[in-house]
């Protein structure tokens, strides 16, 4: 395979111009991820920018030594920051020029040594650095590297592919680690946007310019669903004030004492720079402060100050044309962590929280209706109490409510899971309709007084199951209730069984009561998952 | 002289069939690590999809470069002075790029048409088997580029997945993200729609999955052509053949499998139909 031992200044710029080109096919991409530090959807294109003023002034290197290049390419970083991203970028550009310095070439070992600066660079701009964002990336990047060139120090190329594959993997880790990343069910967009720099320099690296023209970059996707839209993120958010940046120049000029000024000025507060440049970025509801006190310490150039309503108004309109077509929302009542879990991650655009013995009111049901931004929605009710209430929402608003009569949480999954992406409205509600009625709902709870009913004895608390709604079973254990229940079915037909457990039942009993069912039913998939649901210890789907 | 047809291996024409309608296939690459394999014809669908299962590399693909297309047409016009090609959809590949580079870099009175199918997999097949039988009959250029085009719009194409973990992984999920992460075991259903991969729905079963693919065809009143799919279990895709045998007569089913290149991106396990309406008229 092609091997490249060192790199001069002339490809240290076409690299990262590689890196650019291919960045700004994902720009777009970007934009769309951004929802931190607040969502304004502009990452791809900050970052963007400043890659274009860094490599302006890579053309402007006095040589070409790696030194030269990389020292100028810094300097145009910061000259062009653009963001709160752009400046992060700029500051691994400055410690990659730091880590090069004095070098005519540079070598594996020698970039590890850089992107290792990159790194502490890069955290030590930033007054509170969060995890989860293109500091973790950078981070991971940096020890990735480390690690690749202690064991083949000889090629750039796989060093390069070793910081290219860290990067996606730490990208694709970032919504573990940062919460408003999980709940929109994306991957933090800035360390999105260095993974395609970094994935674009390898591309070079490896020959593949011709092949760059006709793809474009990997949007790194996550597994987790999001629980809440963009939308609901973004109107969870305080208000913002002015996205305020500049480039200050003067003499002297201290960047951490200009920080500890600043600190309490603001929020995303960034100072980055050296003794005669300093790029400040800051979130404020005063920027008449902030620029004051700036202009006693040099000059300001590139001054730009936004309104971060206005912003977060673009920000919504490009959500907007981005949800995938669904133009039906889908409500649903649900109660319990886990059953919550469930429908937004099928699907569900909200949650009404309800159940059996808490009947949401129609009031609850219309304002899920109407927070929800789509013009047509379906209404599971999941409970029998609980479709009347459904029901009037309907005369109440000017949206168009179907609502799919659900009686049970199986039934509502069932209806919710047959939702077909293509279809009409009126299909979808015959299709859902059609998928709630071929399943059967189990539903086990305590007894709450001693009763007879249908020819059953019934003690307090003792455990009792319901089979569609009809109280059909009582015994000593829940087992035994659920294998009572199952007898009166014909399982010949049926292929899954789920097994919703309630908050307070223990995982494990759970797992038992599904091993007896495996047992005595070894042809069907079992699956158990934790509902979270008060009132009911188990619910079972069976279909 | 009558026109020759060109597609790319994401057809899933087989070779018999390509040889027998005249059909030229130019493959796309597929890669596991440092080996480059040419889609079909350096490996099968078996050892490919026992690699994707038991290797520890993850495949990567590309489309073929303009240089295979060019010495594909340059062969052609040998015989003829017409070219139909018909693609992948060029969102999701750079396929039909390549050969609209390749036709800029012919010299020669040869003409070549490219077309943009907007699908893959048989959906692109079913287009290219039909246009080759119309060329056959010895349309023009014209004509057929004209028929393909209207084929296009009649041609639909769903697969069952078991996961969508590859689809993601290749970056081609698109929209069908909406269906990634549900907390329940499902198993997604997609189609191919304006060129992209959507969402259809999804299921709990492999076999209510089955019965899905089964109502879609019984869906269309007026089937032209209809194709089966499989990945890795033939025994499914002839049981669900055999079923289809009381919607169209069975004999005329084409059979295929999912290609590596396609394969490395819905993985192992998926299931495919593709619908050929006929015109209405």
């Amino acid at each position: 395979m092609k091997k490249v031992g060192s790199l001069g200044g002339q490809d240290l710029r076409e690299m990262f111009n590689a890196a650019t080109s291919w960045l700004e096919k994902s720009s777009a991409d970007i934009d769309a991820l951004n929802v931190f530090p607040v969502p304004d959807g502009d990452t791809g294109t900050n970052m963007l920018l400043t890659m274009r003023s860094t490599l302006e002034e890579a053309y402007r290197a006095p040589d070409h030594s790696a030194s030269a290049v990389a020292q100028a390419m810094a300097k145009g970083a910061l000259m062009g920051a653009r963001g709160n991203s752009g400046v992060i970028l700029a500051q691994i550009l400055r410690g990659l020029a730091q880590g090069l310095e004095k070098k005519e070439t540079f070598t594996a070992v020698d970039l590890a040594n850089a992107l290792e600066q990159s790194s502490a660079m890069a955290y030590k701009g930033i007054s509170t650095p969060v995890e989860g964002t293109m500091l973790t990336v950078i981070k991971d990047v940096a020890a990735a590297v480390k690690a690749q060139v202690s064991s083949d120090a000889g090629d750039l190329i796989s060093v390069m592919e070793a910081a290219v594959k860290a990067a996606g993997e730490s990208v694709a880790r970032t919504p573990q680690l940062l919460q408003v990343l999980r709940e929109a069910g994306v991957v933090d967009a800035g360390g999105q946007g260095l993974y395609v720099i970094l994935d674009g320099a390898l591309r070079y690296l490896r020959g593949e310019m011709e092949q760059m023209r006709f793809r474009k970059p990997q949007i790194i996707v996550t597994d987790m669903h999001a629980t809440k839209l963009p939308q609901m993120i973004a109107a969870d958010e305080v208000p913002y004030g002015y996205c305020t940046e500049f480039l200050l120049k003067g003499e002297k000029l201290n960047t951490d004492k200009i920080r500890s000024k600043l600190e309490k000025k603001g929020e995303s507060l960034i100072v980055v720079g050296d003794d005669c440049a300093v790029r400040i970025h800051i979130h404020t509801l005063d920027p008449g402060e902030v620029i004051s006190y700036a202009t006693s310490l040099g000059t300001l150039h590139q001054v730009s100050i936004r309104n971060m309503d206005e912003q977060h108004q673009d920000f919504l309109e490009m959500q907007r044309d981005r949800v995938p077509a669904m133009d039906t929302a889908i409500v649903a009542v649900a109660s319990g962590d886990g059953l919550t879990d469930v429908f937004t991650s099928l699907g569900a655009t909200a949650i009404v929280p309800g159940g059996q013995t808490m009947n949401p009111s129609t009031k609850e049901l219309l304002q899920a209706v109407e927070s929800v931004p789509s013009d047509k929605v379906i209404l599971l009710p999941n409970n029998k109490n609980i479709v009347a209430a459904a029901n009037q929402v309907q005369s109440l608003t000017k949206k168009t409510i179907e609502v799919v009569p659900t009686t049970t949480i199986p039934q509502g999954v069932a209806a919710i899971l047959a939702f077909d992406y293509e279809a009409d409205l009126p299909t979808n509600v015959q299709l859902m309709r059609k998928a709630m009625s071929a399943v059967k709902s189990v539903e086990i709870c305590r007894a709450v007084r001693a009763t007879k009913i249908g020819g059953l004895e019934i003690k307090k608390k003792q455990p009792i199951g319901f089979l569609d709604g009809e109280l059909v079973a009582a015994g000593e254990s829940c087992i035994d209730v659920l294998n009572q229940v199952l007898a009166k079915l014909d399982l010949g037909k049926v292929e899954v069984v789920t097994i919703y457990y309630g908050a307070d039942t223990k995982p494990a009993e759970a797992e038992e009561v599904a091993d007896s069912i495996r047992e005595r039913y070894p042809q069907l998939e079992i699956e158990v998952v934790r509902g979270g649901q008060p009132h009911y210890s188990y619910i079972v789907s069976i279909e | 002289m009558a026109v020759k047809i060109v597609t790319d291996s994401l057809s899933d024409i087989t070779d018999d069939l390509a040889q027998e309608l005249g059909i030229t296939v130019v493959p796309l690459y597929v890669r596991f690590g440092g080996e480059v394999f040419r889609d079909r014809v350096e490996i099968t669908t078996e050892q490919f999809y026992h690699r994707l299962v038991h290797g520890t590399d993850f495949p990567t693909t590309t489309q073929p470069p303009s240089g295979d297309f060019l010495e594909v047409y340059k062969k052609l016009a040998g015989e003829t002075d017409e070219i139909l090609v018909i693609t992948v959809s060029s969102k999701l590949s750079g396929t039909y790029e390549s050969a609209l580079q390749a036709r800029g870099m012919m010299e020669g009175k040869c003409r070549i048409e490219v077309i943009d199918s907007q699908t893959v997999a048989m959906g692109l097949g079913l287009i290219v088997i039909s246009t080759a039988k119309v060329a056959k009959g010895g349309a023009n250029l014209d004509e057929l580029a004209d028929f393909a085009r209207q084929a296009k719009e009649r041609s639909h194409a769903i697969m069952s997945f078991d996961t969508l973990k590859y689809l993601a992984k290749g970056g081609r999920i698109g929209k069908a993200q909406a269906l990634l992460g549900a907390m329940l075991s499902v198993k997604p259903i997609l189609t191919v729609k304006d060129g992209e991969v959507v969402p259809l729905t999804r299921v709990r079963s492999r076999a209510a999955g089955i019965d899905y693919l089964y109502n879609f065809v019984a869906g269309f009143s007026n089937i032209e052509e209809l194709a089966v799919e499989h990945a890795t279990t033939p025994q499914e895709a002839d049981e669900l053949v055999e079923r289809l045998g009381s919607l169209f007569p069975k004999e005329r089913i084409y059979r295929s499998t999912v290609s590596p290149v396609l394969g490395t991106h819905t993985g192992p396990h998926v299931l495919s139909v593709s619908v050929l309406e006929a015109p209405t008229s």
